[in-house]
């Protein structure tokens, strides 16, 4: 068991992914999310911020609507070449089981029929959350890649208390949970109400022919934008 | 009629002594319905029943299949299994909200019964809680910065949104516990069209 010692004990520091002031120490239990146009890199942040954790000795959940099991836990080896597959859990929710995949050594892979199964999806969080924790991860962080796509097998009251109940859990788990959303694809006051089942906001947009970020809710002031 | 606020108890057990202890524990506090087999159970079913408890092994309908059709009727109770078996997280998957297995003592059933009326509870509470956020995100499309200042309709709403979500926080202890987490996901499907 890998207790690293971090500067404040127990909050986890995303600014190393992110570089912004306020995500240096973001508490246990926050949920972000991640907004912005389709291509902006939303979804790469997302999984950096979880392989950045797995680089500290720390557990990752990936729920995915998007990608195959098998490709995400290959990147995950690629990128973080000293990750133990104990570290790893992946809910696949697309739902396409046929697709040949290889078979997994190690790390914890869960597949649920359809990104609109809730509950399985809840069963494919907790199994891989009991996983982390019998191998002695107390701290981890959770990326749920999209909200966009369960909008479309749902409507966005229950993917509002989805989130809301999500959050809940990560908070008891002390885990840290990021969920990305496409900006371009919902309307406003969609988007508005998803917002509400969060603690912040880390926001993309292009201006100008360049990427920039913001993060607004968990201080006081939202960031100004910044460029990427 | 002060019957009709208590919450209503289902409970499906062929073995007539067993139903009549669990209602001699519970009757103080709910209303009970006793059924002796799983095709009375489903009769007894309607929208008022909160909690069902249901006995995995009996003569005709097996519990799994009550179970299955208590879903597909998409009622909004909370099933209990009981069982004589100490069962393994497939409970869950089942579609069980709980399990209780045999033999059962009078505060287990009592606690067992509480927690399922407190995620119907949450359920409520979500509920409220998403309409009002709904309806500041409403207020927030149609109003300017300037305007919501000054409204104290929007000032309630946020008063209320708050103390709405620190009660939802306390609630089930905060769905700390795995059992929970799954059964209120579960909660949001079934009551999908509500």
């Amino acid at each position: 068991m890998v207790k690293t010692n971090k500067q404040s004990e127990n909050m986890y520091d995303l600014s190393t992914v992110l570089d912004f002031d306020a995500l240096d120490s973001v508490r246990p239990g926050t949920s972000l999310l991640v907004a912005g146009p389709a291509m902006s890199g939303k979804e790469a942040l997302a999984m950096d911020i979880l392989k950045d954790g797995v680089g500290n000795g720390e557990g990752a959940v990936v729920v995915t609507t998007n990608d195959q099991a098998s490709s995400v836990v290959d990147d995950f080896r690629t990128d973080v070449p000293e990750m133990d597959d104990s570290q790893l859990g992946v809910v696949d929710c697309r739902g396409d089981n046929s697709g040949g995949e290889a078979a997994q050594s190690g790390a914890y892979t869960h597949h649920v029929n359809s990104p609109g199964d809730l509950t399985g999806i809840g069963i494919g969080i907790t199994k891989a959350l009991e996983g982390l924790h019998k191998s002695g991860r107390d701290q981890g962080r959770l990326a749920l890649v999209s909200l966009s796509t369960m909008l479309t097998y749902t409507d966005k009251k229950t993917v509002f208390k989805l989130c809301h109940i999500l959050s809940s859990r990560l908070d008891s788990a002390g885990y840290v949970g990021v969920f990305t959303i496409d900006s371009g694809a919902h309307d406003d006051q969609t988007l508005q109400v998803i917002k509400q089942a969060f603690d912040g906001l880390i926001e993309f947009r292009e201006e100008d022919g360049t990427r920039q970020a913001r993060v607004m809710g968990l201080t006081s002031q939202p960031s100004e934008w910044k460029e990427l | 009629m002060s019957e009709s606020d208590r919450p209503v108890v289902l409970i499906v057990e062929d073995e007539p002594d067993v139903a009549e202890t669990y209602k001699l524990w519970l009757r103080n506090d709910y209303e009970v319905r006793m059924a002796h087999d799983g095709d009375e159970g489903l009769d007894l079913l309607d929208d008022s029943v909160d909690v069902v408890l249901l006995d995995r092994m009996m003569p005709g309908l097996s519990g799994d299949e009550v179970l299955e059709r208590i879903r597909e009727r998409d009622l909004g109770c909370r099933v209990s299994m009981v069982t004589a078996v100490e069962p393994d997280f497939d409970i869950l998957e089942m579609g069980f909200d709980a399990y209780l297995s045999k033999p059962i003592r009078s505060e287990q059933l009592h606690e067992t019964v509480e927690n399922l009326l407190e995620r119907s509870d949450y359920d409520t509470l979500l509920q409220e809680y998403y309409s009002l956020v709904e309806k500041q995100a409403t207020l927030e499309a149609s109003k300017s910065s300037a305007e919501l200042e000054e409204s104290d309709e929007y000032d309630e709403l946020k008063e209320e949104i708050g103390e709405l979500k620190s009660e939802l926080s306390e609630s089930l202890g905060g769905i700390g516990d795995d059992a929970d987490f799954i059964a209120t996901l579960r909660g949001l499907s079934n009551g999908e069209d509500e």
